[in-house]
């Protein structure tokens, strides 16, 4: 792949952190001496990203997932290895780089608190060198989307959670990035404003070609959104594909249910019971073995309901994991 | 390269124009201000008081007005709070909105900082007029040229700021940074001649003080202003003040670029 939007060969990211006690005089020795403790955030990571793709990162607290986004973004300095995006090393942050991406961290806002964000879309304008003519368009569109038109008159301070994310994602977006960073941009929102949020993010990409990489703890904003998952654990890439893949890599069985009049037998022999309760049945199922149960339960006395599925991404993301922080991504 | 200005001045307008909204918004820093920058006021009740039975030095009463009066306007004109906006920025991850903006932090910083001088203007101009009037002390003496002053001035503020983006940048490092520069306070305040006019103290030790950057950054200035620099001593004062502002100005350089590089992003 010549056309890589994003490359990365041999990433590593290895921070020192200091250790020491809190206090002015402790601050002063820590200047003259200072003790480290090391910790390998980000280990020999290798991938690369078209034009255009969504990507999903994926992996527990403190798998090495935002580190590897900042860098990506250009925050933070590589200890090792190479990064390039759109053509540019992230970590130099020439304006020409900065001008082509955009970073929104749901967790931290970057809209000034005290001016309404129309203010702060003004400001971006001059600082980002965006034409007039595209400006105008482009916060049309933006604000029309996200249908925030009457909010971006408001002072930042008095927006919801979720309105000031919107406005956030009109700021990222009006010099029209060629890559576009979001760190958990639904955190904290209720359930339709997710939806809407993931709903923006998928349209502006289908229709402006810009390459996402989202990190995210809900595992169904990066189901919905990317077709292609990196599972980030350790600091080390653990996956790279699809999410029916992983899916299928780690839960091979796919989980059948069926509700009838009278259940079989032995239901053991078609797969593992997960449960067996009055008329309904759920059964784990080898994927070579479905077609076959499936034809079983069917002509169960009064079969209704009969469904199979993928098992679910929580359980995916426990198995892979193999320890209770993946709980979380749920 | 007229191009390069002409964005240079956009920009410039930009940030302007935010920051003044901003400063205007953001109350706590002008109770701050109002605080913790009155302080040679209290110093002009001191010393007038001592001056009553006569002279101290070659300081009259009405010297020490004009003296503590143009301490307290130039020290408006002056000051920064940059160390605090820019520790707080890397210790909280704010500084990542910055860093990704096609623009220089640094030059974003020192624009908000002058955007803030026309309310601080506002406020301090009144008071050191009205305290002006009931000092009895309006006969203002001869400053001497007004372009000095004004170099003076504009120095003093990079010398300031430069202070204030170096001890700032320490946060890369240390979690501690804004303690440390309320140690470059204590100083400040005892040896920049905003608590006593600095040729005051005694021969040998005042030499020596004069020659440090506090003095470059307000006493200095302060007595251009009111006519007690002349001759040689502007020319020295001025050089100290461009040596100062230069020494500064490259550690704040040095320990930017260092700490872009060691910073960590902060947050999950």
């Amino acid at each position: 792949m010549t056309a890589a939007m994003v490359r990365v060969e041999g990433l590593c990211k290895r921070f020192s952190v200091p250790r020491r006690e809190a206090g002015l005089r402790a601050a002063l020795r820590a200047l003259v001496r200072r003790e480290y403790r090391v910790v390998d955030a980000v280990q020999d990571l290798e991938f690369s990203l078209a034009p255009g793709e969504r990507v999903g990162f994926l992996g527990p607290n403190g798998a090495g997932k935002t580190t590897t986004l900042k860098m990506l973004a250009g925050l933070i300095v590589p200890s090792a290895g190479r990064v390039e995006v759109a053509g540019f090393t992230p970590s130099e942050r020439r304006p020409e780089f900065l001008r082509r991406v955009s970073l929104v961290m749901g967790q931290k806002r970057q809209l000034s608190w005290d001016l309404p964000a129309i203010d702060n879309f003004e400001f971006n304008r001059v600082v980002y060198e965006i034409d007039a003519a595209a400006y105008k368009r482009r916060l049309d569109e933006l604000t029309t989307l996200l249908d925030v038109g009457e909010v971006m008159r408001r002072p930042v301070r008095q927006l919801s959670l979720g309105e000031r994310m919107k406005c956030e994602l009109v700021a990222a977006l009006l010099h029209g990035p060629q890559v576009l960073f979001l760190d958990e941009p639904t955190i904290g929102l209720d359930v339709s404003m997710q939806l809407g949020i993931r709903e923006f993010i998928r349209r502006y990409n289908a229709e402006h070609g810009a390459t996402v990489i989202l990190t995210s703890h809900y595992m169904e904003d990066v189901a919905a959104l990317c077709p292609r998952i990196l599972v980030i654990d350790g600091g080390r890439l653990r996956f790279d594909g699809s999410i029916e893949a992983l899916r299928r890599q780690i839960r091979p069985l796919r989980r059948v249910s069926v509700r009838a009049a009278a259940l079989p037998a032995d239901p053991a022999a078609m797969g593992r019971v997960v449960l067996q309760e009055g008329g309904r049945l759920v059964l784990d199922v080898a994927p070579e073995r479905v077609p076959e149960v499936v034809g079983a339960l069917v002509a169960l006395p009064e079969a209704q309901d009969l469904a199979v599925h993928d098992a679910p991404l929580e359980e995916v993301m426990r198995a892979l994991f193999g320890r209770e922080e993946a709980a979380e991504l749920g | 390269m007229s191009e390069r200005a002409s964005k240079l001045a956009r920009v410039t307008a930009a940030v302007w124009r935010i920051s003044l909204a901003e400063a205007i918004a953001y109350r706590v820093s002008m109770l701050m201000w109002v605080l913790t920058t009155t302080f040679p006021l209290v110093s002009l009740a001191l010393w007038s008081g001592l001056a009553a039975s006569g002279p101290v030095g070659d300081y009259d009463r009405p010297d020490f007005v004009a003296y503590f009066v143009a301490a307290f306007l130039l020290r408006q004109f002056t000051a920064s709070w940059v160390v605090w906006e820019l520790s707080g920025q890397i210790r909280t991850g704010d500084l990542n909105t910055l860093l990704m903006r096609p623009m220089s932090p640094m030059l974003y910083h020192a624009i908000q900082n002058l955007a803030a001088l026309p309310i601080r203007c506002a406020l301090a101009l009144p008071i050191g007029l009205v305290v002006l009037a009931l000092a009895g002390g309006l006969a203002w003496p001869d400053p001497g040229s007004l372009a000095t002053v004004g170099l003076s001035l504009a120095l003093a503020w990079l010398i300031n700021l430069g202070v204030h983006v170096t001890i700032g940048c320490l946060a890369f490092w240390v979690t501690e940074s804004t303690a440390l520069f309320e140690v470059w306070l204590g100083l400040y305040l005892v040896l920049s001649g905003a608590a006593v006019p600095t040729s005051l103290y005694p021969a040998g030790l005042a030499e020596v003080i004069r020659a440090l950057p506090f003095h470059a950054s307000l006493g200095f200035p302060v007595e251009l202003a009111i006519g007690r620099a002349t001759g040689a001593a502007v020319t020295q004062g001025l050089a100290l003040q461009v040596l100062w502002a230069a020494a500064f100005g490259a550690l704040a350089a040095v320990l930017w670029r260092r700490g872009v590089r060691a910073y960590e992003g902060v947050g999950t």
